[in-house]
């Protein structure tokens, strides 16, 4: 009998190893695999796409590269001269206006002094003359404003609080109408956005606290989530010329679930980290304490 | 545990290195259990090893992020 009692109990303690390292490997899944966390996040912010609305020489450019800016201070100058010439211009026209308008004025009254001795046609004639002239007045004078718009538009300003960054403009430069002159990022928006698996989506609810790691920083930032992405574009399918769908005809045996962005609001950033638009970082989901 | 160990600026996730770390840390244990005669106590050794392998992976898992090392 004794060698049957040995082998049970050689089976049982052998067994006993097995299910403990069964639950351990189920718990190193749990964390690892099922457990919201993404090593593939991004600092992100929303970029100014500083553009001048006229078109000319750069004259001046008031900021460095990297430079710290806040709203209302001067970016770049455009070609102020030549918009000041133009101003003084409409100037000249509106004072042209006004004189042809008093000299029809002039003459409209003149005809009501002579009485009948003018003729009906010819009055009338001058009585038009003096509103074509008032006419002309008023479109004169909206052209000047339009052109002290522009020589006010001349003068570029950062609209946000906010850091220039890869400054390429420089005094000389040529820029039109239209075409963006640099990119403003704007520091109020820093965020962090984690790219979910859609199965870990599941466990993310707006509010979770959650703990980012970023590259090569010992410090952990912390926040809360902000919001989750309303959609992604579905690389399965592509509009053609005549707008019916073209959906891909290949599907995957092996397939990888695909990731949605998960926007974080960070709420405590360590001193000395640099919150720099695509550093890399990891984002743990912290599940919400049971309110 | 989330983090990731840059080994001259290659970045590996924890888990990895956790997991050679087990491989290790499973080679001694075994040849310490084999000086003491513990195999006597079991029926089938490689599948003991391999669950020894397993907890001693959960336990590094566990100790680095109890500790805050490597996280």
């Amino acid at each position: 009998m004794k060698p049957l009692y040995a082998s049970l109990g050689r089976a049982a303690a052998t067994i006993l190893i097995v299910v403990l390292a069964i639950v351990v490997a189920l718990w190193l899944w749990r964390r690892y695999e099922v457990d919201p966390w993404t090593r593939d996040g991004r600092i992100r912010a929303d970029i100014v796409r500083v553009t001048p609305d006229v078109a000319g020489l750069v004259t001046q450019v008031a900021v460095r590269d990297n430079q710290a800016v806040k709203p209302g201070d001067v970016l770049f100058v455009v070609d102020r001269p030549r918009f000041e010439l133009t101003l003084a211009q409409s100037d000249a026209a509106i004072a042209s206006a006004r004189a042809t308008l008093l000299q029809a004025r002039r003459e409209s009254q003149r005809d009501l002094a002579l009485g009948d001795l003018v003729a009906a046609e010819t009055h009338e004639q001058n009585v038009a003359r003096v509103a074509t002239a008032a006419a002309a007045l008023a479109q004169a004078r909206s052209t000047r404003a339009t052109a002290a718009l522009n020589l006010a538009r001349t003068t570029v300003r950062a609209t946000v609080h906010g850091t220039v960054t890869n400054l390429d403009l420089h005094p000389g430069d040529y820029i039109a109408a239209g075409t963006q002159a640099m990119a403003l990022v704007d520091t109020d928006s820093l965020r962090v956005e984690g790219y979910f698996e859609e199965t870990k989506l599941g466990g993310i609810h707006v509010g979770d606290p959650v703990v980012v790691h970023l590259m090569g920083e010992d410090q952990a930032l912390h926040g809360r989530v902000d919001s989750i992405a309303a959609g992604i574009n579905d690389s399965e399918r592509t509009n053609t010329s005549n707008l019916l769908p073209n959906v891909n005809p290949t599907f995957n045996w092996v397939r990888l679930a695909q990731r949605i962005p998960v926007r974080v609001k960070l709420l405590r950033v360590p001193k000395g980290v640099q919150l720099i638009v695509g550093r890399t970082a990891t984002v743990t989901v912290k599940p919400q304490v049971a309110s | 545990m989330t983090g990731e160990i840059s080994l001259g600026g290659v970045y590996f996730p924890t888990l990895l290195l956790l997991a050679i770390g087990a491989t290790v840390l499973t080679l001694i244990v075994t040849r310490l259990l084999t000086h003491i005669g513990f195999y006597r106590f079991v029926a089938y050794r490689p599948l003991v090893d391999l669950a020894l392998f397993f907890l001693m992976l959960g336990l590094a898992s566990l100790l680095t992020s109890h500790f805050g090392l490597l996280s």
